[in-house]
């Protein structure tokens, strides 16, 4: 009996043990892998690591743009329980209008659509405040925004982007593909309550890289406010600005007006703010071009500054075309002259010396009719016709600047071969790209350096004397040229009376630290032209350029005008000038100490040319404008009043030396 | 307490055959066990001692040992698994917060960009009556001097 008992037992608990191990075996060896799979998705969930697009910085590393994490709401209208009420629960939530968010949600029901934004950009609290609520139909998303904090400035050059973060315009679009970087994958782990236990990256991904460009936000600003106040004040359509360092091609500030506000969305598809007008649109460049005729001519030519240019009275028939000097008539004047009084006969003249085909080839060697590869999308290449096309009148146009079509950054890297010494430096617009330094290209030989320091003196009669006076820097040696080119009407067919002024300079002539363009499209009568409207824009931002980038003076503060240079100016205007044979360059000569040490203090001593003044008993500011005025330098040391110096007063002073001066109270 | 088998007997064996004929009508049948008595007994073990058994008691430690020593094996087996978990939860917890601050410094860096703009900068200068010395109104002192870089004369 006991025997049959254990039996049973033992037959049961073999049964037992028999369901266990195929269980065991269908869990662990049948059933195995899906197991796995159902405890992975379970456990384990693939995320997506986000990399914020890289920052974009100016030359000192200012912020310029930056992505910022922010959360966002959409609901799924076709999950919504009673769209009234709760189109008025979100509204409540999230301060929003609650009728018009009760349309949007019944608008997009009806439409069958199973997603819709909300509201973006919501802040912390409203997070919470939702996620608390634990509805299944809100849904708050994590997503990236892009903010400019400097708000319109610089807006040609960043661009923008869209609403998934992708570069449509500027250097946001040019540079998309490193600024963007790559999102990284990760598997997650988590407990039965969805807390992460630990995380291993299956791909790290690739962080936006951080852009540094060549722009300085300080003078940005100022090329900015300029132009926007020139083109209010002169009635013009539009207006740009171009700075540029005329060796290494460096972009220092680059402005168009009308601008726009990269935060905000475009407010139509064809908003006029935001087109760059100084690299995407393109204009006749008027007298400003006479520069390249006259480079030419010196390059190609036996032709000089001091060669005589017969203007023929300012009149001048070609193939039954009659073009006149709009500055009145000019009989003979030396080519310098052609360029201060931008006679077009004058340039013509020249320009028929080069030939067609010199001409040509130095208006494509100074980079016209031909992209600057500057890294902004859009950019507008110009216009020059091949040489095979031009027609009977087509090299005396191009001679005065007509028949040819550039855009301001054009005119500023044909300005920095002038200033450069003759070389063509490609514009630059990036400094570093996540921290590598991006290196210019060796530039191109234009022109001689001697036809380079022609041009300079030339382009500085200009501004001492001819149409460009409006430009003229306190404390720096100018050089420029200004342009005043008619818009052609091509419906009518014919010139208006509407024009592109520009003017294009550099400063100081000897050693030019910067280049400066500056174009206003669509102003009005003799108020509109390069030399009354352009010039003071470029004075303006050429002074803070040079502050900024603490460039040394070369001229005294307070320069006075020769009686020489006073008689001339009464007589002249910007339109018709005298002659500039006999004029002085506007360089720092030894006598030109004299006058004004005449305005230094009562205790300043008038020493002998080249001898060392005498500071003892000065105080500091009186030793800095005496020695400023004498054209030599300095060494302080100290306050107070001038106790010792070296050199001692009455010695001979060597060029280049400095008077160390102690003071003391 | 203990059962008295014998007495059970005893008191069956006592009764008279003759009171089942004669059974009382009246009288109510027996219920079962009516005849069994319970009854205390003490019992004094005080006298016995337990006799020692090193065989049992080595056996006994060497139970408790190795039940110890297993435990203390699983215990180390299981404890950097243990330690894993919970060090995976502060290293989220840290990595949550570092991603937090990282935005949060975004956010700063952000709104100095926007506190620093040169539009609100001039906007103040100009309320405070501030302006850009004119280039006349800069003095440059050399820049290798150790005296002030620049002055501005009235």
């Amino acid at each position: 009996m006991a025997d049959r008992r254990l039996t049973c037992v033992a037959g049961l608990v073999l049964v037992w043990g028999a369901a266990i191990f195929y269980n065991l075996i269908k869990l662990q060896i049948v059933h195995h892998q899906d197991y796995v799979l159902k405890a992975r998705n379970r456990q384990e969930h693939v995320i997506e690591i986000p990399s914020p697009r890289g920052a974009i910085l100016d030359r000192a590393g200012h912020l310029l743009a930056a992505s910022l994490s922010t959360q966002s709401v959409t609901v799924d209208p076709l999950k919504l329980p009673d769209i009234k009420f709760n189109a008025s629960l979100l509204a409540g939530q999230l301060h929003l209008d609650e009728a018009e968010l009760y349309d949007r949600i019944q608008a997009a029901y009806k439409a069958h659509r199973g997603f819709l934004w909300v509201k973006r950009d919501i802040t912390p609290r409203e997070a919470r405040e939702l996620d608390a609520l634990k509805l299944d139909w809100i849904h708050i998303n994590t997503e990236s925004q892009r903010h400019y904090p400097k708000g319109t400035l610089a807006a040609h050059v960043l661009g923008g982007v869209d609403f998934e973060e992708d570069g449509n315009a500027g250097i946001e679009k040019a540079l998309n593909q490193e600024l963007r970087g790559e999102a990284g994958k990760a598997r997650l782990l988590t407990d039965a309550q969805h807390r992460k236990i630990d995380q291993q990256l299956s791909n790290e991904g690739r962080a936006g890289a951080v852009i540094t460009l060549t722009i300085d936000e300080r003078l940005q600003f100022v090329a900015e406010r300029e132009i926007a106040a020139a083109v209010a004040e002169h009635g013009a359509v539009s207006g740009s600005v171009v700075v540029m360092n005329p060796y290494d091609g460096q972009i220092l500030a680059l402005a168009s007006y009308p601008t726009y506000n990269p935060n905000e969305p475009p407010a139509s598809v064809n908003d006029p703010g935001r087109a760059n007008h100084a690299t995407g649109v393109s204009f006749e460049p008027g007298s400003v071009f006479k520069v390249i005729t006259l480079s030419a001519a010196l390059e190609t030519t036996s032709l000089t500054p001091e060669s005589l240019i017969n203007c023929h009275g300012g009149v001048l028939t070609l193939f039954n075309r009659t073009i006149h000097d709009s500055h009145g008539g000019n009989g003979i004047m030396p080519m310098r002259d052609v360029l201060a009084k931008s006679s077009n006969i004058g340039a013509i003249e020249i320009g028929l010396q080069v030939g067609r085909e010199k001409m040509y080839d130095y208006v494509r060697r100074f980079g016209f009719g031909q992209k600057t590869g500057i890294p902004l999308p859009g950019e507008d290449r110009g216009r020059l016709r091949r040489l095979p096309i031009w027609g009977a009148t087509s090299l005396a146009s191009i001679s005065m600047g007509q028949e040819v079509s550039v855009t301001t950054l054009q005119l500023a890297q044909a300005a920095a071969v002038v200033a450069n010494g003759g070389l063509l430096v490609k514009p630059r617009i990036v400094l570093r790209s996540d921290g590598r330094p991006a290196l210019p290209e060796p530039g191109v030989r234009v022109i001689q350096p001697e036809t380079a320091i022609k041009m300079r003196q030339m382009m500085e009669g200009v501004v001492l004397v001819g149409t460009g006076k409006g430009a003229k820097l306190d404390g720096y040696t100018t050089g420029g040229k200004t342009g005043s080119a008619q818009i052609y009407d091509f419906a009518a067919r014919h010139y208006t009376h509407t024009y592109n002024g520009s003017f294009m300079g550099f400063a100081p002539v000897t050693n030019p630290a910067v280049v400066v363009v500056v174009t206003l499209n669509g102003t009005h009568g003799t108020a509109g032209f390069g030399g009354a409207a352009a010039a003071p824009v470029f004075r303006a931002v050429a002074t803070e350029a040079l502050r900024i980038l603490d460039v040394p003076k070369d001229l005294p503060d307070a320069q006075p005008e020769t009686p020489a240079l006073v008689a001339k100016a009464d007589a002249m205007d910007d339109l018709a000038i005298a002659d500039l044979g006999s004029s002085q360059p506007n360089i720092l000569e030894d006598r030109d100490d004299e006058e004004p040490a005449a305005q230094a203090p009562a205790a300043a001593p008038v020493d002998a040319k080249g001898s060392v003044p005498n500071f003892r008993g000065m105080s500091l500011r009186a030793v800095l404008t005496v020695a400023a005025a004498r054209g030599i330098t300095v060494l302080a040391d100290g306050s107070g009043t001038a106790r010792l110096q070296n050199p001692p007063a009455g010695a001979v002073l060597h060029e280049g030396e400095r008077i160390r001066v102690q003071f003391a109270r | 307490m203990t059962v008295g088998a014998d007495a059970e007997a005893s008191a069956s064996n006592a009764r008279p055959k003759s009171a089942r004929v004669e059974r009382d009508p009246f009288l109510l049948r027996t219920l079962p066990h009516e005849d069994v008595f319970f009854y205390c007994k003490k019992i004094d073990n005080s006298r016995l001692v337990r006799e020692a058994d090193p065989e049992s008691r080595r056996a006994c430690w060497s139970a408790i040992g190795a039940a110890c020593l297993l435990l203390g094996l699983l215990t180390a087996a299981l404890a950097p698994s243990a330690a894993n978990t919970l060090a995976g939860y502060r290293i989220e917890a840290l990595r949550a917060e570092a991603h937090r601050m990282a935005d949060e410094r975004r956010m700063l860096d952000l709104q100095q960009a926007e506190l620093l703009s040169p539009e609100r900068l001039e906007k103040l200068a100009q309320k405070q009556n501030l302006v850009t010395p004119s280039s006349a109104q800069v003095v440059r002192l050399d820049s290798h001097s150790d005296s002030a870089v620049a002055m501005v004369k009235k």
